[in-house]
């Protein structure tokens, strides 16, 4: 679903991204951990074609990232997510639907089932500006679930939230788990992550230092947060 | 009828740019303002106007003061244009409808387009909609019929362009105030040059040349040049007006004012293209 080669991303004096490798299979729900700083959202934002890399190779659904067909079947979040605060959030749903190339009805009946999904039903008419910031991230969600996308890219979507708005975005997460979604987590929430995904990439100052599943890496009587502080601390 | 599959997304984006702009309120404020002022003269069609103890004939007046406001209104959709046009990129940029819309299948060439679009066809209704309102009444108090009054405000639509590109394209190498000022001082330049070449050039200022002094040939000076170069947002803009009433159009420079001003679209829309392309979000 997702392969990266030796891809590497240089700004003018720092190296973002130092010759990673990674590949998230089709149904994976896989975490991409690290401190800030560490090239995570590089790595979104390269998978998207917001950047480019310096060298390597990206593919998505098994096209190049430059290839906005690839991106046909993919949802993304993006970190502090914003929707313009004159729509609604019923509008903003829309909005990203047609612009997904659905047809009027289509997107209609597909706007209604995700609001259902996020719990916004009865407020999805009110305007972004009276929404709390965890509406406005569930509306984010429910905006990358339009289209029926095979796989989720989601960058910090508990940010911002307060403990039972991350508890509702992890139901929502677990109830995709049954669609076959594959799903790039990128989060600091080492807890939420341990629940979650089935996998976990740790990168530090641009590079890949582990990526294997959840119970491979955690060892009895450790947390992932420990195995995280360990690597990332040396 | 469907769009085909690479206009629909550009299609959809500019729908939405020339929606998110009209729910501003700073907008329709702009524009009951302009559609105010444009009422207001309406008072300058009715009665006789007395210049020299001569009554001066109603459509005579009727003709100049259609023109007069053809320029203001045609300059002051140049300002508008520009306002709007310098923060769209980063209001779309900071509401996450740019990450939104290019994390979709849709190219970033097709975005640019969306906007592009977008603005142009918002501005040139902005225009069109105030020149009709001259139109309608000269046609009501004179009963005068001025088709070319429209035509001249679809020409000066290219002008609105080259405000729509520029500014697009500055606003991604300087801050917006500043991108802003940059098309400002382009527009003031273009339209001093006009007034300074007419005068130059006038029969008046001709005579009194020749009786002063005789220069030897020498070609053109480099200011000329430079002139001829210089983007003819005031020129385009005579030369539209010029066909309201079919007046003689005395052309500056060897080129165009159309062409030279198509010249720099095409020049600013490839670079804008190129630079949104190679920009990292």
């Amino acid at each position: 679903m997702i392969e990266l080669r030796a891809v590497t991303k240089q700004y003018a004096f720092l190296k973002a991204v130092d010759n990673v490798s990674l590949s998230v299979k089709q149904g994976e729900y896989c975490a991409l951990l690290g401190p800030n700083g560490a090239g995570k959202t590089t790595i979104v934002k390269m998978l998207l074609n917001l950047t480019w890399p310096t060298s390597g190779t990206l593919m998505v659904n098994g096209l190049s990232s430059s290839n906005a067909s690839c991106r046909n079947a993919v949802g993304y979040l993006a970190e502090n997510h914003c929707i313009p605060p004159h729509l609604s959030g019923w509008r903003y749903l829309l909005r990203c639907a047609k612009l997904l190339g659905l047809h009027r009805h289509d997107a209609i009946d597909q706007c209604r089932k995700v609001v259902e999904l996020i719990g916004m039903q009865g407020r999805e008419h009110t305007k972004v500006h009276t929404y709390s910031r965890g509406m406005i991230q569930r509306f984010g969600l429910g905006s990358t679930l339009l289209g029926n996308p095979k796989l989720l890219i989601l960058d910090e979507p508990t940010s911002g939230l307060d403990p039972i708005g991350i508890r509702e975005i992890r139901q929502i997460l677990e109830s995709l788990k049954h669609r076959g979604m594959t799903i790039l987590l990128n989060s600091h929430l080492l807890s939420e992550v341990e629940k979650i995904c089935d996998t976990a990439a740790i990168i530090n100052c641009g590079k890949l230092l582990l990526k294997d599943s959840i119970s491979a890496i955690v060892r009895k009587g450790e947390t992932l947060e420990d195995v995280f502080v360990r690597l990332v601390k040396g | 009828m469907r769009a085909p599959k690479k206009l629909s997304p550009i299609i959809k984006i500019a729908k939405y740019t020339l929606a998110d702009e009209v729910q501003h309120k700073s907008f329709t404020v702009i524009f009951i303002m302009c559609a105010l002022f444009v009422l207001f003269t309406r008072g300058c069609y009715r009665g006789n106007v007395l210049v020299n103890g001569h009554w001066l004939d109603a459509e005579a007046v009727a003709w100049k003061v259609s023109k007069m406001t053809f320029h203001i209104i045609a300059t002051g959709t140049m300002f508008v244009t520009a306002l709007l046009s310098m923060r769209v990129l980063k209001q779309d940029r900071d509401e996450g409808m740019l990450s939104c819309i290019l994390s979709k299948p849709i190219d970033r060439w097709q975005y640019v387009m969306g906007k592009i679009l977008g603005l142009w066809v918002l501005s040139v209704l902005f225009m069109l909609i105030l020149h009709c309102i001259i139109f309608l009444i000269v046609l009501m108090n004179t009963g005068a019929i001025i088709p070319e009054y429209l035509i001249a405000s679809f020409l000066c639509s290219f002008n609105l362009l080259f405000v729509i590109l520029t500014v697009l394209l500055l606003s991604l190498l300087m801050p917006d105030i500043a991108a802003f000022l940059c098309l400002m001082g382009i527009g003031i330049i273009s339209f001093l040059a006009e007034g300074i070449y007419a005068i130059a050039h006038s029969q008046l200022m001709q005579g009194m040349t020749q009786q002063s002094y005789s220069y030897p040939d020498a070609g053109p000076a480099r200011w000329t040049i430079a002139y001829y170069f210089w983007p003819k947002l005031s020129g385009t803009q005579q030369w539209a007006s010029s066909l309201i009433g079919n007046e003689a159009f005395h052309g500056f420079g060897p080129v165009h004012p159309l062409v030279n001003i198509l010249f720099y679209c095409l020049i600013l829309g490839s670079f804008l293209f190129w630079k949104f392309r190679n920009t990292d979000f």
